[in-house]
């Protein structure tokens, strides 16, 4: 029997800028953007909510309901700051965590009822921690798997804890409404309650053939859910090995600068990866599938590399080399393995590779915050 | 048409020849010989389009003729023949017939319409070298050459003709070496850069004869002895190496070069096969070298003596960079320059050969603790 905990932290992006701004306690602070603008409410504060507000609504809507809310527009680079507090102050007591999102955690626990004690104690002693050392409040829900533990979390907010005894999960899940369930969403519940299903107590008294006739894997998977069942693994990243993407086209192209334009792009996503994990590639390779399947692949070892211009220069090198035969391709991709954390390696040249490196973490910091589309690498073919 | 030719000469000619002849060519044609015969004299020549050979024999042939031979099959059976006087003769078809006393070698040749013309270096430009020098002086620097096609100007080597003399220069950026030759002084100052693989054939082809180098804007040409070489020079600007150079290392570390050296091949065997780094803890009068392979749990100390009055440092480098640039010192005893933990070091035999100035860099490795 596992034990496992799902901490969320209750409406974080308000109570990071409340740490920021303790003058904003108790009034209603809605974390989205400009209330004249087309953005949505990435978060709002409990009092904001008793105006009818939500996540995801429209900021112009919320702005409606609550014109007298305080709008803000967030401080990204905190908030990643604070979640990694969290996870830091977590560490300290948990032998396995799952990050799942920027505020929400899953910590096995199983096995720690010997040094700990009492479960739900010692869930108000962490969420007392966090509480004291960072001011963040947060809910924490406890089951035997992680689907009751992220709904155990929900359940009771802020600053609930919610303990779901192996054997109850059933007992506890049942008068749940349906929309409780993760993976349930509008169009789903549209559906459920036209067939006269309302709570989870409703989906798991149906047979399961049921579900996955009519809903699929995804419905099986929901009457399982019903049924208390649930993942019991954390899901810990390993050690990455290799950043690699790829595309099929659609129709078959020969075109060789359509080609070319679409290794661009896929330089442009894994050299984004790349720096995001603060790793440095020294071999870039390809892949090229022909239509008649023929599939080759190259590779190269240079200077360990972040940067999409160098990148994508051996890329072109590369493909240039391997696309020999006037036959269509189907697929193409670019691939990078044997990573070296930061170069540790001085370079007598600096001076231009400096000026790039500051571009690229301008870059970065765009894309953290608004997103990889946000910003584009102009075609390098020609620059130098 | 046919001649005589005795096989070792020809053996001798042709292996002069071959390393033009390139080991994998999208052109089959490269992989011939291109044999001339004018007016009893026999011009074998090669190229792979980057570099070209060609040498030339006397011969007695009753016409003039050009053909093209596949190189490594004629290569192989004169080389086989050892001593033996073989004579060559042209049949109709593209026929090509050695007879030796006791066999016959057909081969076919082809005509040498498509093969590509061996550029002419203009004669003017001239500089002649003794050739023991010049392969010193290659040797000594092309081992810091890039490897990495990314800065085209690095893969090759620097021929730099300067005021104070005649500069050869090689840098990865990750180490660097500039050899002067202070007697061939120049008044303008003229940059060449000679691809890694030209570099490469010509130490191999130099002797203790002089050799005399024309270069033009996109060739240099070398004939060493009756050989001619020729090679395309790379047309990029070699990277502004001086300004790298720092000037305000001051601390001086005065030691034996192979102290230092065997202790860096031990290094090497205890480093990781991932950084491959070293570290020296340099203090007074004593440098502590070290390695650890953390993975493997194994690691290794020795102390040198030294001269060292400077600021105590610490610094990494890579044990193999480390060991290329000590092993390329003919000194006894070299001074490393330092500034600090994370700046270029310089490297210089401790008393400059006549007529000669060395000097190796080598950067850091940044060490983590």
């Amino acid at each position: 029997m596992h034990t496992i905990f799902h901490l969320d932290l209750d409406a974080f992006f308000v109570s990071v800028e409340r740490v920021l701004d303790p003058s904003l306690e108790g009034k209603p602070v809605i974390v989205g953007g400009d209330p004249e603008g087309r953005g949505v409410v990435s978060t709002c504060s409990y009092e904001a909510r008793k105006f009818g507000l939500h996540s995801a609504m429209p900021i112009r809507q919320a702005y409606k309901l609550c014109p007298q809310g305080i709008y803000l527009r967030g401080h990204f680079s905190e908030y990643i700051h604070y979640s990694k507090a969290v996870k830091k102050i977590l560490e300290e007591y948990a032998p396995l965590i799952e990050q799942s999102s920027i505020d929400e955690y899953y910590i096995d626990f199983t096995g720690c009822e010997k040094i700990y004690g009492d479960f739900p104690k010692f869930a108000l002693f962490l969420q007392n921690e966090i509480k004291e050392k960072l001011s963040l409040p947060c809910s924490i829900g406890i089951g035997s798997n992680k689907t009751i533990a992220k709904i155990g979390s929900d359940f009771k907010k802020p600053m609930g804890v919610t303990y779901v005894a192996p054997g109850d999960e059933k007992k506890f899940l049942s008068p749940l409404p349906v929309e409780k369930m993760p993976g349930v969403g509008k169009v789903t519940l549209k559906e459920l309650q036209s067939r006269g299903i309302y709570t989870v107590g409703d989906i798991a008294k149906l047979p399961q053939d049921y579900f996955a006739t009519d809903f699929g894997k995804s419905g099986l998977d929901l009457w399982r859910k019903a049924n208390g069942e649930g993942t019991e693994f954390l899901t810990i990243k390993r050690e990455q090995k290799s950043i690699s993407k790829e595309t099929t086209y659609s129709e078959d192209v020969v075109d060789k600068k359509l080609l070319e334009d679409t290794l661009f792009n896929l330089t442009s996503k894994v050299a984004q990866t790349l720096r995001d994990n603060n790793f440095m590639a020294s071999t870039i390779g390809i892949k090229l599938r022909y239509s008649d399947f023929q599939t080759i692949e190259r590779a190269k070892t240079i200077r360990p590399t972040d940067d999409d211009k160098v990148i994508y220069e051996t890329v072109v090198d590369l493909f240039r080399k391997a696309f020999t035969r006037r036959v269509a391709v189907r697929l193409i991709g670019v691939h990078l393995t044997k990573f070296a954390n930061f170069a540790e390696q001085g370079y007598l040249f600096e001076s231009e590779d400096e000026k790039r490196k500051k571009l690229l973490k301008a870059v970065n910091i765009v894309r953290s915050k608004y997103g990889f589309g946000s910003v584009q690498l102009g075609s390098l073919k020609e620059a130098d | 048409m046919e001649f005589n030719v005795n096989s070792k000469v020809l053996e001798k000619l042709l292996s002069k020849i071959i390393p033009a002849i390139p080991n994998r060519t999208p052109m089959p044609i490269l992989e011939n010989f291109l044999f001339e015969i004018s007016d009893n004299q026999l011009t074998v020549s090669a190229t792979d389009l980057e570099i070209a050979l060609k040498a030339s024999i006397n011969v007695t042939a009753d016409e003039n003729i050009k053909m093209v031979i596949p190189a490594k099959l004629l290569f192989d059976i004169i080389r086989s023949l050892g001593d033996a006087q073989i004579h060559f003769q042209t049949e109709v078809n593209a026929k090509l017939i050695m007879k030796t006393e006791t066999g016959t070698y057909n081969l076919s040749y082809s005509y040498p319409d498509e093969f590509p013309t061996v550029p002419v270096v203009p004669k003017d430009n001239l500089i002649s070298i003794n050739g023991a020098l010049l392969k010193k002086s290659i040797d000594q620097t092309s081992f810091a050459m890039s490897k990495e096609d990314m800065r085209p100007a690095m893969t090759g080597a620097l021929l730099e003709f300067s005021e104070d003399g005649l500069r050869f220069v090689a840098t990865d950026g990750h180490r660097l070496v500039k050899y002067i030759n202070k007697s061939i002084k120049s008044d303008a100052l003229e940059q060449y850069i000679i691809p890694e693989r030209a570099i490469t054939v010509l130490s191999k082809l130099l002797t203790d004869s002089d050799v005399k180098i024309h270069l033009s804007k996109t060739y240099v040409s070398f004939h060493i002895d009756d050989l001619e070489f020729i090679s395309r020079l790379i047309g990029e600007k070699y990277p502004a190496y001086s300004s790298v150079i720092p000037l305000e290392n001051e601390n001086q570390m005065k030691l034996k070069t192979a102290d230092l050296l065997s202790a860096i091949k031990r290094m090497m065997l205890f480093s990781s096969a991932n950084s491959k780094q070293v570290r020296f803890t340099i203090s007074e009068n004593l440098l502590e070298v070290s390695a650890e392979d953390v993975d493997h749990g194994s690691s290794a100390k020795e102390t040198i003596i030294c001269d060292y009055a400077g600021v105590p440092i610490v610094i990494g480098f890579n044990t193999a960079y480390v060991n290329d640039v000590l092993s390329h010192f003919e000194a006894k005893e070299i001074i490393f320059f330092l500034q600090s933990a994370t700046k270029a070091c310089i490297i210089e035999p401790s008393e400059q050969a006549a007529n000669e100035d060395l000097m190796m860099l080598l950067m850091p490795v940044r060490i983590n603790n």
